[in-house]
């Protein structure tokens, strides 16, 4: 009776610890921060659907629309995940559905279904030098990059756009793994999203900057709903809302199949 | 966001097309230059009900100057029924695909159409529809797809028309003039064509079994070499795939063992001999954007030493091993809006290749232009892609979606 007492006690306080950051902030290590704040921005709560519209904008003002429909589902807090894409538009890709097997150490498995042809392709893509959808974020901005493959130093703590913020810098482990030199990121103390991040190439200079441009809480979950991503030395630009976000919607782990990736249900297309 | 999500979304979906393709040289056998010129509009309708069926139509509307018709294409039209949770029904006009190759079939002996795929259509109207019953069962971790399709759809295989081809009746290239005769299974209860596949997922690998009993979709048997009469010989095929990653990309391993009903003894030289068709197959991203693949294929003749004593004098030379290697490049650019593409077939026993260079660049999300190029070549006039060479050709295409 007393230990499973202290179980609860154990578990009840593992799962506050993303929503009580500041209770222990003084002691927290850079690291933390950043493993938290992956968790609040990737594992949000046991599922997800969303409907994201995307916005490609060129230096030249031009500009190109992606609309899809995501669905997530995390296996194990932090751990492994599965995403569903279903394309509304442009029109060339429009019904593809796309399907994610997300794992925290290795490659993610990827399957891509094209219509026209009935066919299931399997997609080699490298998470970090992979655009998704030709857009400004790669597919690691899109579904999280593993915080152990960085050694992270917190830089200072600071206000941002009228928050209290966590300024940590990350420095990739495996230099020739991506061409990321480092990125720094301003890390909300409040929701611990990031709410600006700079990347660096190589060479030390700016190659792209993320901002959050609107934060909501959703169901108790704080979310960004509107992002933009920058590639700074090109002037191009993506800016991402999440529509119609809800959680734990009790999605069900069959769903994230060839079956349904063959023939998304409604539920999904809708 | 400027644009809301609802104002885009139309009843109808489909595309319009305009698409042009030259020959590169003269071809004696051909009175046109022109491979390609036609207008399409494609058009498609889905209709569902909650947990009820789910109905979908694709048709095909093109005016074609290299033919001078018109005509119109049901591409799809189908009904999709799910009487029971694991278990889901398709009836109707249906694009059938399976298997693991890449442009190579094994065990997808669903129909094709070789001549779109040589003169530069997309690569849609590469698999041809067939008008069947498909029903699937899922018990996890196992999924099984029967289809019984019958009708029967061949090929669209090459025969003279727009494109010159080896005839090995009259042993020459010929084009218009060849006369083929070509003679369909009847179309009784006991011609269906009946295929399936027994598919698993174990981690990040994709096992299947394939089994099928039908016909050849392409004519290789001989009724009257007099009358020029061609038919579709009795066909089996059983085998086997995988799928994974492999060294940093994904690899994928599919084996087909044809039996020729007709001829299992391979003593008939007018008719194909059985065989096992092999296909190894890699690809990989190697940069930001890049995905290189490769893939080698090997075709091995059964009794082959029966077909080289039933053979004619005069007959085509044939290897008991056809080795076919592939590659497939393409590099994205400027947002995934331009596409430089490049894939070759080329074949060492065979001494031939085809090489289908590409680019493609998104003008607008709803423009796309193609510009392209079918280029063949061989020692021998015999062989697959070497009896394509005075075909060479460019194309071009605009589409536009909605």
């Amino acid at each position: 009776m007393k230990m499973r007492t202290v179980v609860l006690v154990v578990a009840t306080c593992v799962s506050l610890l993303p929503f009580a950051p500041l209770a222990g902030a003084q002691t927290l290590s850079a690291e933390e921060i950043i493993r938290r704040s992956h968790l609040a921005e990737y594992y949000p709560g046991d599922d997800m659907k969303a409907r994201i519209l995307m916005r490609l904008v060129s230096k030249d003002g031009k500009e190109r629309i992606r609309e899809m429909t995501m669905l997530r589902k995390d296996l194990q807090e932090g751990g492994e995940q599965r995403y569903f894409i279903y394309f509304h538009r442009p029109p060339d890709v429009r019904e593809m559905t796309f399907m994610v097997w997300k794992y925290p150490q290795k490659n993610a498995d990827r399957w891509l279904f094209i219509p026209a042809l009935k066919l299931v392709r399997r997609i080699a893509a490298d998470d970090k030098r992979s655009s998704f959808v030709g857009s400004d974020f790669s597919y690691e901005d899109i579904s999280g990059r593993n915080v152990e493959e960085d050694t992270h130093r917190l830089l200072r703590e600071e206000a941002m756009g009228g928050k209290d913020a966590y300024v940590i810098e990350s420095i990739p482990k495996d230099a020739g793994g991506s061409d990321l030199g480092r990125k720094v990121s301003w890390i909300d103390k409040r929701t611990l999203l990031p709410l600006k991040e700079e990347y660096f190439d190589k060479r030390g200079d700016l190659s792209k900057a993320f901002s959050a441009d609107e934060l909501k809480e959703i169901q108790g979950f704080w979310t960004i709903t509107r992002r933009t991503m920058r590639d700074v030395q090109r002037g191009h630009r993506t800016e991402a809302t999440f529509q119609e976000v809800r959680y734990n919607l009790g999605l069900p782990e069959a769903l994230f199949s060839e079956r349904y990736l063959r023939n998304p249900p409604p539920e999904v297309v809708r | 966001m400027r644009v809301p999500a609802e104002s885009l979304e139309l009843p109808v979906h489909g595309f319009i097309e305009a698409a042009g393709g030259m020959r590169l040289g003269n071809d004696p056998v051909q009175p046109r230059d022109a491979v390609l010129g036609e207008g399409r509009i494609q058009l498609e309708y889905a209709k569902e009900w909650e947990k009820g069926p789910k109905v979908f139509v694709k048709a095909d509307f093109l005016g074609d100057a290299a033919t001078e018709a018109l005509r119109g294409d049901l591409r799809e039209g189908y009904v999709d029924y799910s009487p029971v949770p694991n278990v889901e029904l398709r009836l109707g006009r249906q694009i059938l695909t399976w298997g693991t190759g890449d442009f190579l079939f094994i065990n997808d002996v669903f129909p094709k159409d070789y001549i779109s795929f040589f003169i530069g259509r997309q690569p849609q109207y590469l698999k041809l529809p067939s008008d069947a019953a498909k029903v699937s069962l899922f018990l996890a971790p196992l999924a099984l797809d029967l289809v019984a399709i019958p009708s029967f759809t061949p090929d669209n295989v090459l025969t003279g028309e727009r494109l010159s081809f080896f005839d090995g009746l009259s042993n020459r290239i010929r084009g218009e003039d060849a006369g083929l005769i070509l003679t369909k299974p009847k179309h009784i209860p006991a011609n269906t064509e009946i295929a399936g596949r027994l598919s698993s997922q174990v981690g990040s690998i994709e096992l299947a079994l394939y089994g099928f009993k039908g016909f050849f979709k392409s004519p290789l048997g001989v009724q009257d070499p007099v009358r020029r009469e061609l038919f579709y010989p009795e066909l089996a095929v059983y085998g086997g795939s995988f799928r994974g990653p492999a060294l940093g990309g994904i690899g994928n391993l599919e084996v087909g063992y044809y039996d020729s009903l007709e001829d299992r003894a391979g003593t008939d030289p007018l008719m194909e001999n059985s065989s096992v068709k092999y296909l190894l197959g890699y690809e990989r991203q190697l940069w930001g954007d890049f995905t290189l693949g490769g893939q080698y294929y090997v075709e091995q003749m059964l009794q082959f030493n029966r077909f080289e004593a039933s053979r004619s004098a005069g007959g085509a030379h044939r290897d008991e091993f056809r080795h076919l290697l592939t590659l497939r490049l393409t590099q994205l650019l400027w947002n995934q809006t331009l596409e430089l593409s490049l894939f070759v077939f080329y074949s060492p026993s065979d001494e031939d290749y085809y090489a289908r260079p590409a680019v493609s660049y998104k003008v607008t999300d709803q423009l796309t232009a193609v510009l392209g190029a079918n280029l063949f070549g061989g020692r021998r006039a015999s062989t697959a892609f070497g009896q394509l060479d005075r075909n060479d050709n460019v194309y071009l295409r605009f589409t536009y979606g909605f």
